[in-house]
């Protein structure tokens, strides 16, 4: 869920107005993603290779307490930024009449995807948030007993 | 229809599955004492038992026939069919069913080869008072917090007496939604299960399963199909508020957008018909979970017997309903919109587009009377359907499902009558759904019929 959210950010703004890459938000949800990606790919790996540090496992669930709001917030952000070039562009968006008899506000949709947000993200944190207790719970266990 | 392959493909599955099972060595003698006592009742069943009640055990055995051969009885864009017992309702639970039940336990106690049942030495007869009584306990299969503890209970109860007095207790829990079971992951236990038949000692242990809010049946599908047809009304007559102010209760000027109007309030209207009047549906508890994945209706339906009407789970018809409202709204904002283009071919693609959606609703209709006269009230034989003198069902030569077929053919006629990317999006995602029904309904054929037509495929001929 996450990595889908992020391909499509990632992906938007590549599309996205070149206006908009150079916004300081774009820097604050790229920095969020990539540490962020680093730490979950060595989470896997080691994982693979049965040899997990403790460290990777603790940043993984507990770093995303501060990254993924900053995340969100620069998605938004960026997003928020792109507005206005969408809406003069007419980027994405076809308008009626055509002979497919079909439209499609790229505008619109964009709202439509920063209010999507709105109830998602809290699902997503507190469903991580859950997840941390769950694990690192579990291993505090097992340090103690060893 | 879906009663008749279905239900034999299911009890055909369910006697092969525990052959099967009893023959695999390393069965605890728990396991097999179950299974052999299932095997044996459902064998009398089949065999013995006037043919009336019988059909309904075969709804009875649906149940774990869906869970074990992951065959589906769902619903088709293209309509279903369950087998009815109109006016049996009331009977059900009445004399004739607890005189059959005695009578299987007597013949099931016969049929077991020996193995020992939990069952009092001396059979009980109906009117005579059970030497030994259950107790039984109801825990929560999620928490396994104890809900209810019922003493003296009679060893003939069913589980709907069972669930009845569990009601008493938890009034909102209404026999239509509880699912009991012997395992908390396990298969729901069926209405007409009878306690001392059950693989428990004297104190049962059930799990309590809430399935939700029921909806009857009717409703559900009354819901679903005439939500479309009023909505797109609303948009063909341009209503306020959809359109600007100017277009408000105009009329378009295009011929073809008032023909798929027509074509498309008699879609509905058909369906609506057929679910009142064409289609059985077989009664009781159908507790849904709904397979929401491609957002279309789908209904994984484990009808068990009971006097309750057919229901199902409210969050699967907000989820279906969701469905065919949205798409409609959305195809009919595009159709009857002013600037709306009319097909590029004009008159003609119109024409025969028209004479395509024509062919297959006609098609369609008589696929479900053919389903429907397959298998009369009351009939417990599954048969394989066959062309009749009418030429539409002649598809039965080709394909399995012709009513998911003739569907399919008609949206896309509508899609190329009025030329429209909703439209078409809307008949490609009902067609990935009713293959994957057709995909199945297949498959189950082909477990149960050995001599099932090769040439037949699913949904396309030849193709898949």
């Amino acid at each position: 869920m996450p990595l889908a959210m992020c391909s499509f950010v990632c992906s938007d703004i590549f599309f996205l107005s070149f206006q908009v890459q150079s916004e300081d938000s774009v820097l604050l949800f790229v920095i969020a993603w990539t540490i962020t990606e680093i730490i979950r790919y060595s989470f896997y790996t080691f994982s693979l290779l049965n040899h997990l540090p403790y460290i990777i496992k603790w940043a993984r669930y507990t770093l995303f307490i501060v990254l993924y709001p900053m995340g969100v917030s620069g998605e938004l952000l960026t997003i928020y930024a792109a507005l206005p070039f969408v809406r003069q562009a007419g980027l994405y968006s076809i308008s009626l009449p055509n002979k497919y008899n079909f439209s499609f506000d790229y505008y619109a949709f964009l709202i439509l995807v920063m209010i999507s947000y709105i109830p998602l993200f809290p699902q997503l944190y507190f469903h991580m948030l859950h997840q941390r207790r769950k694990v690192l719970s579990g291993t505090e266990e097992h340090k103690k007993f060893d | 229809g879906l009663q008749t392959p279905g239900v034999q493909a299911g009890l055909g599955c369910v006697l092969k599955a525990l052959e099967q099972d009893s023959s695999t060595a390393g069965l605890g003698p728990g396991a097999t004492r179950v299974t052999s006592g299932i095997e044996a009742w459902l064998g009398l069943v089949r065999h013995r038992l006037p043919s009336s009640t019988a059909a309904e055990f075969d709804h009875a055995a649906q149940p774990s026939s869906e869970q074990l051969c992951e065959g589906r009885s769902e619903v088709g864009a293209g309509g279903w069919q369950w087998a009815s017992q109109p006016g049996r309702q009331s009977s059900r639970a009445g004399s004739g069913m607890d005189i059959s039940l005695s009578m299987v336990a007597k013949e099931a106690h016969q049929g077991l080869d020996g193995l020992p049942m939990p069952m009092p030495h001396k059979v009980a007869k109906k009117h005579k008072k059970a030497v030994l009584f259950f107790e039984v306990e109801i825990l929560d299969a999620k928490t396994r917090e104890k809900l209810c503890f019922l003493d003296k209970v009679e060893p003939q109860a069913t589980i709907a007496e069972i669930k009845n007095l569990f009601t008493r207790t938890h009034p909102q829990w209404y026999p239509a939604r509880q699912s009991l079971r012997l395992d908390p992951k396990g298969k729901s236990l069926k209405d007409e299960d009878v306690l001392q038949k059950l693989p428990v000692g004297t104190t049962a242990t059930l799990f309590f399963r809430d399935l939700g809010a029921q909806i009857s049946w009717v409703t559900v599908f009354l819901t679903e199909y005439a939500g479309p047809l009023f909505i797109y009304l609303l948009f063909y007559f341009r209503v306020p508020f959809i359109y600007g102010h100017k277009y408000d209760f105009t009329s378009s000027r295009h011929t073809v957008v008032h023909l798929a109007c027509i074509c498309h309030s008699f879609h509905y209207i058909k369906r609506l018909l057929e679910t009142l009047f064409v289609h059985r549906f077989s009664h009781g508890t159908m507790p849904l979970r709904n397979i929401f994945k491609v957002s279309i209706l789908t209904l994984l339906a484990l009808p068990t017997i009971s006097t309750c009407p057919p229901q199902a789970n409210s969050a699967a018809l907000f989820q279906n309903c969701t469905y065919y409202w949205g798409f409609a709204a959305w195809m009919a904002y595009y159709i009857n919109h002013p600037l709306y283009t009319p097909p590029t071919y004009g008159a003609q693609q119109v024409k025969l587009a028209l004479t395509i959606f024509v062919i297959c609703q006609l098609g369609n209709f008589s696929i479900h009377m053919a389903l429907r006269d397959l298998r009369p009230a009351g009939s417990k034989t599954r048969k394989i359907p066959y062309p009749t003198k009418n030429p539409f069902t002649w598809l039965f030569l080709l394909v399995s499902c012709p009513n998911y077929t003739y569907e399919v053919g008609s949206w896309i006629g509508f899609a190329i009558m009025t030329q429209c990317v909703p439209v078409a999006l809307f008949s490609l995602v009902g067609f990935t759904q009713m293959t994957i029904w057709a995909k199945g309904k297949h498959r189950s054929y082909l477990k149960e019929f050995r001599d099932y037509p090769p040439l037949r495929m699913p949904i396309i001929p030849f193709l898949l």
